[in-house]
Order: structure tokens, then sequence, then C-alpha cells
């Protein structure tokens, strides 16, 4: 990790002096606009170089930009998906050193010095992933929209080995929500892979 | 018969025209095209239930960094087909966003906030605060459906008195919970004005054409001068079927800023700007002889709708479409509440009333001590329509029910509920089944044919995950005979040749007529083409010719080819574009038409914890024609996970004290994950409709949801005896 990290207790901090702020009386009100602005600074922008599938990237970043929102809305990478925004449904999976991780509960300021891959980098050229083959002769998938980020999955799965069995599949499939419901495909491809 | 195994099926090498840009997400969606100079809008919405937006406040927001306009009523270009009060009528968009100062939701849009990035939209939007005028408001369904009158919807047959001594009645009531669409991309816009009067808008959407025209009416501008992109549409159900807040605020917006913008709702915005399948109460009395017999049935229901519109989910249809009640009555109502308006979800009316008279027949079999199944397949209309008395094209429920009893394994479901336990766990079997009215809207599709033989097969209906591309393609190659490599599709565009949107199970069924129309058509002109190189294809028909990768050939002798090359020199054509449209005609006097399911589940149930363990499910379904087996299956067991979600899970959460939703999120709204379903198990009939269109294909998304939620709540109740008729039945109805 590098020194841009907020941890989970900042947050947790941060949120129960908002809520406490909230229950003041309004002549307080101004008090609580000043620790507004400290907490919740006006935009500040951080030069960050981040490498993501194998290409270094020097961006001028809003402190607030999320990973996500960097890659689709910066880098012109928009395989990763936002069905979210809040690390609930999985569209977002990217992997971070080779794990695989919710680009959108991940700022970008944490990634400097980190290896991303992106649904986009999976590829090698021409020459599809085995997932994404798998994923493709399988029908993992209706609409598309939950796929890369159900493909970056896959291939933690794999590499975990949690591909013991059909439940096993399930289980650490479950933080990616498809509500085309291709679940059939989707560890059947996994399946496929994990014996090869 | 042929049982399609998606588990064991050798999958096709080829996959769908799109997945390849599907798995590597080259493929773009509505918000993810790159549009020079966009900006970001981003909703700021009402806190309260109902009453006025005196004003909007928007200085702070002002202030904050990047922020290039904020969108109000107070402010808004006036729109002139939401210039008054009229024309909003006129327009049957419900909601004219911005062009009202009246709340009729907590949720509803009252400033648009247009910055330079997504960021300072987002923080800035949670600057504006609206100022109200509060008004009463009313969300619990439950309290306001006590006030509504029933009226009848559809015409009575029989009389009450005839089945008043029925040997065996039942008599219950049904709700089933407010549900969300929740497609997993969010509703999204880019729009761009590139003239006054010329709009591009790349929009979420289950049909273009419909986006066009609606637009083009708000704004008054020719509906040919707005150009749509919807070519890949991340899920829909029902939710991109009309034209929602976000498609016309953004470009309402890029009209002010003069540059285009993007907007993408957030998820909890999806759960009141997007629609919803409505909260529902019914309920059924069902009477049958000694033998089993139907002798009568009354069905009463009611849905939720919002205070400025009406929508009506006919929830009583499906009583009219299964089986022969000689005496029936069915009756409904709405309900108004403070909540935006609900619209077609997956299986929209048929999907609510069959859970309550699929239940039914349930808790009847067990007072007549006869097998669900047997009690089915004696009552089953499978000869005519038993509301209009028109002959079914093709019937195939019973097949469907006979099929499915065997895959599950029919014969080890005890008859009578508590016998197969072990520990806290107990076992059991349930069915449904589901049927849906098969229908068919005029479509048109055109090929275009280079010299080298590759064809593109259009249209500008969209492709929401259901494989119409990859249907496309397998029909063009079937009719034609060009290799499938050699055939690209293009849709989800409003240039290309027009068709309806994507909804109501009519997607293939519409546009695969106008695919075999315009295959045919291009085999003929070749023909002419080669008839003036070779005699011998003199006033050929179309199915006297065969096309290959290379050219035109005789059927009886397919030594004799004409090359494209040789056409393409004789003639000097540059590329060879037909066109053809097809629809429903006459047929439709003569015959009903229907697509049919049956729905087997084995479950388990914690009898301590409440928790439903779906351990094995069976879905048998008559489309007519599969024309793309592995995407049928798939868009079958899809349609069965989002009815375990119906059935289990899925609900829309109100605070009625608040006014408002609660938990409108993915981590407060569930719907079924992975591990929530077994794998699935589909079996298609895969028998042509001869009648329904060229390729015999009917529809299927909506059939594959409709008798979920029952199979499941039946197995339940021969699980644990306890008949549980308000969904979702979460944990807690189990234990209660």
């Amino acid at each position: 990790m590098t020194k841009h990290q907020y941890s989970r207790r900042f947050f947790l901090r941060s949120s129960v002096a908002f809520t406490a702020l909230a229950a003041l009386p309004a002549g307080v009100k101004a008090f609580y606009v000043d620790v507004e602005n400290v907490v919740l600074p006006p935009k500040q922008t951080l030069p960050l170089k981040i490498k993501v599938n194998k290409r270094e990237y020097e961006v001028l970043a809003d402190s607030r930009t999320t990973l996500l929102d960097l890659l689709r809305e910066n880098l012109g990478l928009t395989g990763s998906k936002k069905g979210c925004d809040h690390g609930q449904c999985g569209a977002c999976t990217v992997h971070i050193n080779g794990e695989r991780v919710l680009s959108c509960l991940t700022l970008a300021a944490m990634v400097p010095g980190q290896e991303v891959t992106t649904i986009e980098g999976l590829a090698e050229g021409n020459e599809l992933h085995p997932m994404q083959q798998a994923f493709i002769e399988c029908d993992g998938f209706q609409c598309g929209y939950c796929t890369p980020g159900q493909i970056m999955a896959a291939v933690a799965c794999v590499k975990e080995g949690r591909t013991g069995s059909v439940e096993e599949i399930k289980e650490f499939m479950s933080g990616n929500l498809c509500r085309c419901g291709a679940y059939n495909g989707i560890v059947q491809s996994i399946q496929k892979v994990a014996a090869q | 018969m042929k049982i399609i195994d998606t588990c064991g099926a050798p999958p096709p090498a080829d996959g769908r025209v799109e997945a390849r840009e599907k798995v590597t997400g080259s493929g773009k969606y509505a918000a993810e095209y790159p549009v020079e100079e966009v900006c970001y809008g981003v909703f700021a919405v009402s806190t309260l239930a109902a009453g006025k937006l005196k004003s909007v406040k928007v200085e702070k927001a002002k202030e904050a960094e990047g922020v290039i306009e904020i969108l109000t009523h107070l402010n808004k270009p006036v729109v002139s087909g939401f210039s008054d009060e009229t024309k909003i009528r006129e327009s049957r968009l419900g909601l004219a966003v911005f062009h009202t100062d009246r709340i009729f939701f907590k949720g509803q849009p009252i400033a648009l906030v247009v910055a330079r990035t997504l960021e300072e939209a987002t923080y800035a939007a949670s600057l504006v605060e609206g100022e109200y005028e509060a008004g009463p408001f009313e969300l619990d369904f439950d309290k306001a459906r006590r006030k509504a009158t029933l009226a009848s919807t559809g015409r009575e047959k029989g009389s009450p008195e005839a089945w008043s001594q029925a040997a065996a009645t039942v008599e219950a009531e049904y709700t089933i919970a407010a549900e969300i669409h929740n497609p997993m991309e969010m509703h999204a816009t880019i729009a761009h004005w590139v003239a006054a009067d010329r709009l591009k808008l790349y929009d979420k959407n289950q049909g273009v054409n419909n986006v066009q025209r609606t637009v083009g009416r708000v704004f008054e501008i020719p509906a040919e001068n707005i150009e749509v992109f919807s070519e890949f549409v991340g899920g829909g159900f029902g939710s991109g079927l009309r034209v929602w807040s976000n498609t016309l605020a953004a470009a309402m917006a890029a009209k002010m800023v003069k540059r285009p913008v993007k907007l993408m709702l957030t998820r909890p915005q999806m759960f009141m700007l997007t629609g919803y399948r409505p909260a529902s109460w019914q309920k059924v009395k069902l009477g049958a002889d000694r033998e089993g017999r139907f002798l009568g049935g009354w069905h009463q229901a009611m849905n939720g709708t919002s205070t400025y519109e009406d929508f009506n989910e006919w929830i009583t249809g499906v009583t009219r479409l299964i089986y022969h009640i000689p005496n029936l009555k069915t009756e409904g109502a709405l309900v108004p509440l403070n909540l935006s308006t609900p619209t077609w979800m997956r299986g929209p009316g048929d999907c609510t009333g069959d859970f309550a008279i699929e239940s039914a027949i349930d808790e009847l079999s067990y007072v007549l001590n006869m097998d669900p199944v047997a009690l089915r397949l004696k009552n089953t209309a499978i000869d005519k329509h038993p509301n209009n008395g028109l002959p079914w094209s093709t019937n195939y429920m019973n097949e469907c029910i006979e099929t499915g009893a065997r895959m599950i394994g029919w014969e080890k479901r005890p008859s009578k509920p508590l016998q197969l336990l072990e520990g806290d766990w107990a076992t059991g079997y349930g069915m449904a089944v589901g049927a849906w009215n098969a229908g068919r809207g005029y479509a048109s599709a055109g090929i275009v044919m280079q010299k080298d033989g590759s064809v593109s097969v259009r249209t500008a209906m969209t492709d929401i995950g259901t494989g119409t591309g990859t249907g496309m393609r397998n029909i063009a190659h079937e009719v034609t005979g060009i290799p499938k490599n050699r055939i690209t599709i293009e849709l989800g565009h409003s240039s290309l040749p027009a068709a309806p949107s994507q909804g109501g199970s009519t997607g293939l069924s519409s546009v695969s007529g106008a695919v075999v129309a315009v295959s045919n058509d291009l085999k003929t002109r070749l023909a002419e083409y080669a008839a003036g190189i070779n005699p011998a294809f003199q006033g050929l028909k179309a199915d006297e010719v065969q096309l290959t990768d290379k050219g035109i050939a005789l059927k009886t002798n397919p030594g004799a080819v004409v090359s494209y090359h040789q056409i393409w020199e004789k003639n000097d054509l540059k590329s060879l574009e037909l066109e053809a449209s097809s629809g429903p005609g006459e047929e439709r006097q003569k015959f009903a038409f229907c697509s049919t399911s049956a729905h087997f589940a084995k479950l388990r149930v914690n009898r301590r914890t409440g928790r439903v363990k779906v351990e094995k499910y069976v879905c048998v379904a008559d489309g007519g024609k599969i024309i793309n087996a592995q995407a049928a299956a798939n868009q079958m067991s899809g349609a069965v996970t989002g009815g375990i979600g119906m059935a289990l899970m899925e609900e829309m959460l109100i605070d009625a004290r608040v006014g408002g939703l609660i938990a409108n999120d993915l981590a407060g709204y569930h719907f079924a994950v992975n591990a929530d379903t077994p794998v699935i198990e589909v079996a298609f009939i895969n028998k042509p409709d001869v009648n329904i269109n060229p390729s015999g294909a009917k529809g299927l998304g909506e059939v594959g949801i409709i008798g979920v939620a029952a199979a499941i709540t039946n197995a339940i109740y021969n699980a644990t005896g306890k008949r549980l008729r308000d969904l979702p039945v979460t944990p807690d109805k189990i234990i209660a």
C-alpha cells in the first residue's frame, strides 16, 4: 500500500462525526459547515502513475475518483462495468497484483505501484484467455454486462482453487451478480477451465 | 422431442455473433461511447413523497468546482411537447421531468447538475436542496387497496350459482411484493445535439424506434432527426420499453449547455426511475367436481400504480388462458400510491396471476387428494383458447407437463407433506405451469451482400441478451445456405430497417419472418442476375437455388454455379442491398397462439432456520421451433433464476411512514445469486408452429418465469405443510 491509504476506521470515524453533527440544533450549523469542509475537502487533484494491462499511464486524478471511473471515464477502458458503484454486484471486478478486487471500492489514489489487469488485458493479442473462450463456448452470459466482471472473478476463482464442486464454484462466484441468470453457463465455463 | 441439457450438450464452436465483444469488454453499452466534449449529469431527487416543489436551492452547488449548469423546473428550456398540461397528457410519458412543480414520489428528479466530471457532478448534486410544501401521501398498498373498487376484467362465463355445490372448493388471498427489474446495466444516456433539430442518443432501451418516436414527439422534431444507438443493451426485462427521465433530461441538458451530456442513473435511482412490477393482491376461489374437473372460478386482483398515471398489469388474463373453467368471473382494480409508475416486468400480469391460480390448483389437489399433475392434465385447454374460442395453432402444454414430471422424478413425490424428513430438513416436490399469448409484430430486416459473398443481416431491433442477432444469423444461414462465418449482424441502431421494441416475447417471432423474407428475396434476386449468365437459372424460385460462399447454385445440380464475382462484374454492382418486412396476417383470425411451460422443483426447507435450498429444477417449454438451442436454454434457465428470486427474495421495501423506499440498492434488494440456484435443467418441445411466422419460432422470454413462483411455494408446502401465499417467502415466513 502507498501512503494514500484510507482505512475502514477513517470512514467509521467520519460517519460517526456526521451522525453526531446531524443531530445538532440549527445554531451549530456554521460549525458543521466548517467541519464538513475539513472532512470533505473541495476537489483535489493528484498526479498519479498507474499501470494498467502492463501499460503506464500518467494521470491527474480527482482524489475522489475510483479506479472504476478512472478506467471508464479517463482511460477509455470501458470493459470494466458499473453495476452498482457500491461493491454489491461484482461487475467492476479487476485484478490487482493478480487478485480479484472491486474497482468501484478502490480509489485511483490507491493503485500506483500495483499491477492492474482489466478484461481488456486478459487476452494475449488476438488469442483469447481460456476463460473467455470457455464463456463463449458455454454461453456464460446473455446481455454481457456482468460478463467482464464474471470472467475476471472466474479466472481468480480457478487460481484460488475454489472449483472442487458445482457448489463450491457457485459459492465463490456469488459476489458477481447476473440478472439474466446465466449461472448455468458460468459454472460450466469454470469447470471447463479448471479441468484444463 | 429434443431434450437440451445446457450442461451436457456439446457447445457450438461459433457461439453468439457478439460473443467476442462481450467477453473482451469491447462491446459499447450506452454510457461507453467516446463522445468529444462530453460532460456529466447527475440527478438530485426529491426527499418528499408528495406536495409541491416551491424552489430548488442550487446556490451552494453552483459554487462547487466544475459545475456548468443546474437544470430545474424553474430554468429549463421549455420542451414544446411538455409546454402545457394537455400536451403532457398526450405525450403519455407520465412524468414530465422538470416541467412540473408537483412532487409525486420520493426520488423524483428535482434538478440535474451538469459538470465537467462525474465526481464534480456527483458532489454538487449532493448540495442541491429542494424546498417543498408537503402534501399527504400514501404508500401502504395493503391499506390503500381496501378503498379500491373492483370492476370486471372480461366477459363473465356462466354463473356463480352453477358451481355453488362443487364437491371441492378452495378460496384464498395471495400477495406479491413489488419487484424491481434491476438489469445489471443501469439506465444511461449520452445526448448530443449535432444541430438545432438533430439529436444523437446513445441510450439504454429495448426499442430504438420507440425512443426515436417518443423523443421526437416531446421535442417536436421529426423522428428521423433522432439517431439512436443501442447496440449493446445490458439487460432490460421490461425496464427498457419506455422512455424515462434520464433520456429526456440528458437531451434537455445537452440543449441547454450546448455540449453532449452523459447521464447514468445510480443504482438507488434505478428503483424509482425506470419502473417496477407493482405490488399486488389477489383472491381466488376455485371449485371442482369429485373427479377434479374445474366447475368454476372467481379471480380478483389489484395492483399498485402511481398517482399520476394508471398502470394496469391485467393480472387476471392468465385465468382465461390455460384451463377450461366453465363458470368464470374476473375482476380487477388499481391502487394509486405515491410511488413512480410501475411498468411491464418479465411475464407482466400473467406471472402475477399465475402464482395465485397455480397455488390455488395445488391447494385444490390436496382437498381432492389428487396428484397435481393429473389434476392439471384433466383441465388444460389444449384444444382451443378458452377465452376467444379460436383453435390453438399449436399447444403442447400437456407434453411439457409429462416431460417435466419424468425429468424431475415426480413419482418420488410424497402425496402429503412432511414425509421426507432428515434432521431439520424437509424435502418436497412442487410443480406449476405457465402460458403466454404468443404475439408477433410487424418488423423489417435488410441484407447487404458484398462481391466476396459476405453478407450483413440487419434490423433496428435491439438484442438485450436474448440472442436475437444469433437467431437472425442462424435463420439467414438456414434459408440461404451462406456459411455462418460469412454472415455478420447489425442491430440496435435507428437507421437500420425498422422493428418493434424487444418485449412481450415477440422479438424473434417478429423479426424472424422479415429475415426469412429478405433471405428469400436475396436468393431470387441473385437467381435473376445469374440467369443473365447461365440460362439454367431462368425463372427459378428461391427454394430452387442455394447460396454458397462462392456463388449461387442450383439445388438440383449443385455443380452449376454462377459466382458472385461474375454477377458483380456483369452488372457493375457495388453491393447488393435488399430489405423486406413481415408481420401478422389473417392467421390471427383463424388461430390462437401460445407458448407454454411446465415447472418442477425439488427443494429442501430447513424447518428451524427457514432456509430454502432448491436442489433440482426442471423447466420444459414449448416455444415452437428452437432457432438457437443454447441461447434459448440460457434464456429459460435465466427466467427460472428470476422466478426463484420472485418466490424467495425479491421485495421493494417501503417505509410508508417516511413515504419512500428503503434498502434500495443491491445489498438491500436480493435477487438470486449463483449459489441460490441449482444447475437448472431445461428442455424444449421444439416443434415448429407453422402458422405463427415463417420461422416457426414462438417467443420464450416470458413463459420461462411464469409458473416458477408457484412451483417453489407448492414444493415448500409439500415439504413442510406450510401454505405460503405472500411473496417473497423469506425465512421468517417459513418459521413463523
